[in-house]
């Protein structure tokens, strides 16, 4: 029985395109399954990538955790996340057939037995329900357990699969602290798994937003004469949260809002959105893209003119009464971590010579937005009194990333009636919501989904969060220099430092 | 909210249509296309829940149109409709028939021209709660506009998005060539609802054009891609023998024959199964032994390979709004329909 080595499937023809790709049989191993981000995401993700019929049949679920369960007790406690989380309706018999194939392994991350039970319980996997030694490892844990769940990963055995067969690796963002930590993290991680076998999610940046920013600039003609600078003024890219730093003290503290957003979230959609038209959309090309952009990336000469920090002090966040950083259970109180970042980049290439990028996130702002403003240059001569457009601004095009996903563009129209003529901005909207699907999948379904397909085109790569370190290590250099970061009210729209950066240079910040 | 419009014309049907979108806040243009529907009053308010479930995904907005026959003087258009159901074909009126002049007038009551007393057009607006995530726009021609549903829908299409079109149950014989058909740019026909299936698909076969699809083969879309994902396990040998087991008489199932058959190269064996109400097993045989999926009754289906334990997953008969769903989702041409229809057909025992 000799396999035929360009084989192709006869069932599959690349015009199919109703066919869904379903995952083959594998099983998936969560860390930290006890943890919000499993309750909340993984878990009903499952789930409901079984009940839209994605998962094979061949499929199982193991969690590996240290309370004292049994494993009736951890399916139990699957099935309230996933009752209480999941966005398909909840069937008994998709339920069923999954529980049949969730198992529980006891034990903490420096028992040498516990992963030989691991170990046994994938085996008696392959062997009951058939998933062939495929097994992905989803490390829903701290960064600094990594190295440990990687060294014992390898120890057990678990790491090396027969041939045919595949085990890879998830690892959530932060990778790393800075760039000599990112890459003890990658030394750490490919000494036990192939580079290729190591899926770095950002769940920040789901597939759907990058394939929905790919579309808009590529897939359409008016937009690219004029993304360039010869048209574009400034581009900002601002992701706010308006909550604090919750219950993670204990990472947040000491990393900071550029570590924690800017360096991977902000940076990637600063790439994608300044990148030029990649050869195809392979994993490789858009990669190749994406790298040489963030190679272009050139700091300002003066970091104290072009960056600003901000820490959130006591206020009222909307409608609640919030306590400031330094008063958070758990913070340091002469703790300088910053919550608020901004940062000011020039990209040196043809295309966006002179133009500057901002990039700001913060917590404890005005609202939770994510969105990519694009701002023109005026008009180079207007034929109007200066009355009549003095109310106009820059046009623009935002891409809201979320909530509301979808494109606003920003533009001058003629005030109607009124004896002079008087030119105001008006927006025009689009929106995903409106147009397509209230059922569109949920960022974790894809990922877990291309994990277990082996589909990894959009997550970066180790040599992009690399260069995304080598962005931000100087900044950060610098900030350690500066002392307490200027404290700004919750709920408001971060420093003054910050509105005075760009009112230097004769800008100001969008209100999203 | 329903808001009937009796004795109406379009006009008023459209000036109502921008007066509630202005009132409510909303936009037609956020509709992403315009779904046709040509029915009769048994089946209208099932294809229009079918349409609503599906219009969560796709916003669209939904025109039913359900000729009046019983209140039309013309004899001849209410003809039409009823020799048409009797042998499978629907109320459809071809596009050939309507470049001839076909409405006779003779009735003096009736002025086609001016006024509400001279309409030939009930409607009936939904909105809100009682539309999915659109509009829903009921039309009852009677007499001389039966014949003419594409310009009587022309000024309620939604500007510059897709026509797609949908025969819940009887199609006409050549869906491109009806007045209503060859205004979308998708035609959905359903021939195993049709009065008569076998008649249905046979003609709907002749006339086929790239931009028709029957539901049939959409029905069959998770049994396939099931069927596929077990043979991208290894070990990949070649298959050499094919058995389709279900009902007798069921279209899907010709189609999946016809599918396998033009894919895998080796003759089909059909096992009747009587009382089965959906393809009930398929089994492909290689060098290593037989690779099935199997769904005997309910929704469990059984995956076997060959060397293992049999694998239960949850495969639920699909129901029409996963089927318009789907459609709605891709609206291009199928190739792969294409060619299981005009050639796979052929190649398998009817």
């Amino acid at each position: 029985m000799s396999e035929l080595s360009n084989w192709s499937n006869p069932l599959r023809d690349s015009r199919d395109l109703r066919l869904p790709r379903i995952a083959g049989p594998c099983s998936l191993v969560i860390f930290g399954v006890t943890g919000d981000l499993a309750q909340k995401k993984l878990l009903p993700a499952v789930y409901d990538l079984a009940n839209r019929g994605l998962l094979p049949p061949s499929f199982g679920l193991t969690g590996f955790a240290r309370r004292d369960w049994t494993q009736e007790h951890f399916i139990e406690f699957v099935k309230t996340a996933v009752q209480a989380h999941c966005r398909t309706p909840f069937k008994e018999s998709t339920w069923k057939n999954l529980a049949a194939g969730i198992r529980f392994v006891r034990g903490t991350f420096d028992d040498p037995a516990a992963f030989e039970r691991l170990s046994d319980t994938v085996q008696e996997l392959d062997r009951d329900r058939g998933t062939r030694g495929n097994h992905a490892f989803y490390m829903s844990v701290p960064p600094r357990a990594f190295p440990i769940v990687a060294k014992q990963l390898a120890a057990s055995g678990l790491s090396r699969s027969s041939e045919g067969a595949w085990r890879r690796v998830i690892i959530e963002k932060p990778f790393g602290h800075d760039l000599a930590s990112a890459k003890e993290l990658d030394h750490v991680v490919s000494e036990v798994f192939d580079p290729s076998s190591v899926f770095r999610i950002d769940h920040y940046l789901g597939k759907e937003t990058v394939q929905n920013l790919l579309a808009l600039r590529f897939a359409n003609a008016m937009y690219e004469p004029i993304w360039n600078a010869n048209y574009v003024d400034h581009v900002q890219i601002t992701m706010a949260e308006d909550i604090g730093i919750g219950g993670r003290a204990g990472y947040y503290d000491g990393i900071g809002a550029a570590r924690d957003v800017i360096q991977n979230h902000l940076l990637q959609l600063m790439a994608l959105t300044a990148m030029e038209e990649p050869v195809s959309f392979t994993a490789k090309d858009l990669t190749a893209e994406k790298t040489k952009v963030l190679s272009a990336v050139r700091l300002p000469k003066d970091l104290s003119l072009h960056t600003a920090r901000g820490q959130y002090a006591k206020g009222w966040q909307g409608s609640h009464e919030v306590v400031g950083y330094l008063e958070e259970k758990g913070i340091d109180p002469k703790s300088t971590t910053e919550t608020y970042a901004a940062i000011e980049l020039d990209i040196d290439t043809r295309r966006w010579a002179g133009v500057p990028f901002y990039l700001r996130t913060g917590k404890r702002l005005g609202k939770r937005v994510t969105e990519i403003a694009v701002v023109f240059k005026r008009a180079p001569h207007l034929p109007f009194e200066q009355t009549a457009v003095r109310e106009l601004g820059k046009n623009a095009i935002v891409i809201r990333v979320q909530p509301d996903e979808g494109v606003t563009m920003r533009f001058g129209a003629k005030v109607p009636g009124g004896t002079t003529m008087e030119v105001r901005d008006v927006n025009m909207d689009f929106s995903y919501g409106r147009s397509f699907t209230e059922n569109s999948p949920e960022a974790y379904e894809r990922l877990i989904l291309d994990v277990l397909l082996g589909d990894p085109p959009l997550f970066p790569t180790t040599e992009e969060v690399n260069l995304s370190w080598e962005i931000l290590d100087p900044i950060e250099e610098f900030w350690s220099t500066l002392g307490q970061p200027q404290p700004y009210r919750s709920g408001t729209w971060g420093p003054a430092e910050a509105d005075e950066m760009l009112a230097r240079e004769g800008r100001h910040w969008r209100m999203p | 909210m329903i808001i009937d419009l009796p004795n109406t014309r379009t006009r008023e049907i459209a000036h109502k249509i921008e007066q509630l979108h202005e009132e409510r806040g909303e936009s037609a243009t956020g509709r992403v296309l315009t779904l046709l529907i040509a029915t009769d009053d048994n089946e209208l308010e099932h294809a229009l829940e079918v349409a609503n479930a599906a219009s969560r995904e796709h916003p669209c907005r939904v025109i039913a149109i359900v000729p009046d026959t019983e209140h039309s003087d013309n004899a001849e258009a209410g003809a039409n409709t009823a020799d048409g159901a009797a042998d499978g074909t629907a109320n459809g009126t071809s596009a050939d028939a309507g470049a001839k002049p076909m409405e006779k007038t003779d009735n003096p009551a009736v002025d086609l021209t001016d006024g509400p007393a001279g309409s030939n057009l009930n409607a009936q607006v939904r909105f809100g709660a009682d539309a999915g995530a659109g509009e829903i726009i009921i039309l009852r021609p009677r007499n001389g506009l039966i014949n003419h549903p594409d310009t009587m829908v022309i000024p309620l299409l939604v500007p510059d998005v897709p026509v797609v079109a949908w025969w819940p149950t009887n199609p006409p014989s050549n869906p491109s060539k009806d007045l209503m058909g060859a205004m979308a740019r998708s035609r959905l026909t359903d021939a195993m609802r049709s009065n008569n299936p076998e008649a249905t698909i046979e003609r709907l076969r002749r006339n086929w054009t790239p931009e028709d699809v029957d539901l049939s083969w959409t029905r069959l879309t998770v049994w396939r891609g099931l069927l596929a994902s077990m043979l991208d396990q290894p070990p990949h040998l070649p298959i050499t023998a094919v058995k389709v087991s279900g009902p007798k008489e069921f279209l899907p199932m010709d189609l999946l024959c016809a599918w396998l058959r033009l894919k895998l190269g080796v003759n089909v064996d059909v096992e009747y199964v009587d009382g089965a109400e959906a393809v009930t097993g398929v089994y492909l045989t290689r060098a290593d032994g037989v690779v099935s999926l199997e769904r005997p009754h309910e929704d469990q289906a059984l995956i076997s390979m060959p060397g293992q334990a049999p694998q239960a997953i949850s495969v639920p008969v699909r129901t029409i709004e996963d089927c318009l769903t789907e459609e709605l989702r891709r609206i291009d041409p199928d190739e792969v329909y294409a060619e299981v229809i005009n050639e796979g057909w052929d190649l398998i025992r009817h």
